[in-house]
């Protein structure tokens, strides 16, 4: 039988176009283009929501929502921050990239655990506020008859739809939150040893 | 040396380990493609700090490493094993495949891929044929959870590949 490790030295190699440094600075400055662009494309998302949230206020098209709306324009910009900080850059950070494999998976895992637990707090709360200021307007709408009753039937479809929508949300941030923790423990325990 | 320069000599020396590894983590050509450049990549942006901290070869082997944990970390796939739970699994009963290169070679690939970090990296590691201190060094785990790992692994082997002695 051969020897695996044998086995294991002798693979094939494969041609090196990185061998190039004019080619490693172009892929690095690609890199680095990528990550503007995304940036970019967040900001003009935003731009674009309160581009039409303000037109929607300055028109006078919803009056009594004009502050949950304006609320809710707040709330994206918000939760694009909150994301664009948090989210992992593709590329490491020069100066973390070799740290000992295992701190590095450690803090990699407790950067996202510690996202993932306070999610409720950056990512729903920001919506939530506003979205339960409009359903308290729409339903008092409806209370002084300043809206048709079978509006009710449509407030009812809203609350239903938030939430099992938020209710869905945050139990799926609390298991990857969980599993990320199950993780960071099993690495300490392997630490301890 | 300059940035360049140590990268050119990292690669020369450590190109042949960083294909293997990226071969092992991903068997899609695309994403080893774009895995291996990430390792590239880190590692040229690294050497703008490297001053000797520790070996080239411990700096070179973090780096690969630690970029491959980010890029399976960004990628969620089946849930992964320890070192004890693989043993559990039964060799498979091919005696004409098991005798090729190729399928030894795919073999220890699957294996790999089925642990969980950081045993992973030691099999990887032991099998690029580093003493237990450099695995120590790369992977932060304690000389003696590495020799731990080692005595699993060549007991994993010798099961999966009916040696006589492990490898």
């Amino acid at each position: 039988m051969t020897d695996p490790k044998t086995v294991w030295k002798t693979q094939e190699s494969e041609e090196n176009e990185m061998s190039n440094i004019a080619e490693v600075r172009v892929r690095a400055d690609r890199l680095q283009a990528g990550t503007r662009t995304r940036n970019i494309a967040l900001y003009a998302y935003s731009a674009f929501s309160i581009a039409v949230s303000l037109w929607l206020v300055a028109r006078g098209a919803f009056p009594a929502m004009r502050y949950p709306m304006l609320l809710m324009v707040a709330a994206h910009l918000l939760v694009l921050w909150q994301v664009n900080q948090r989210i992992t850059a593709r590329s490491l950070p020069a100066d973390m990239a070799a740290r000992p494999a295992l701190d590095f998976h450690r803090e990699q895992l407790e950067r996202q655990a510690h996202g993932l637990s306070r999610a409720w707090l950056w990512y729903m709360m920001p919506f939530l506020v506003p979205f339960a200021w409009e359903l308290a307007i729409m339903l008092h709408r409806i209370q002084t008859g300043e809206a048709p009753p079978e509006n009710m039937r449509l407030l009812l479809v809203f609350v239903v739809v938030g939430i099992c929508f938020w209710t869905a949300v945050l139990l799926a941030f609390s298991r990857a939150a969980l599993k990320a923790q199950l993780q960071i423990e099993r690495l300490n325990a392997v630490k301890a040893e | 040396m300059s940035q360049d320069e140590q990268y050119l000599s990292a690669i020369a020396e450590f190109g042949p380990a960083l294909v293997r590894l990226a071969r092992t983590y991903e068997p899609d050509p695309d994403q080893r493609r774009d895995l291996l450049q990430d390792v590239y990549l880190a590692l040229w942006r690294s050497f703008a700090l490297y001053a000797g901290q520790c070996s080239l070869r411990t700096w070179v082997y973090r780096v690969a490493h630690n970029t491959a944990i980010s890029a399976r970390l960004r990628r969620r796939k089946a849930r992964l094993v320890s070192l004890e739970e693989l043993a559990d699994i039964p060799a498979p009963d091919d005696p004409e495949g098991a005798a090729g290169n190729a399928h030894v070679l795919a073999r220890l690939q699957t294996l790999i891929r089925r642990l969980a970090p950081p045993d992973d990296q030691v099999m990887l590691l032991y099998l690029e044929d580093q003493d237990a201190a450099s695995i120590a060094e790369i992977t932060g785990l304690s000389p003696g959870a590495v020799a731990t790992r080692i005595h699993r692994i060549k007991q994993l082997l010798s099961s999966q590949f009916h040696q006589g002695d492990g490898a």
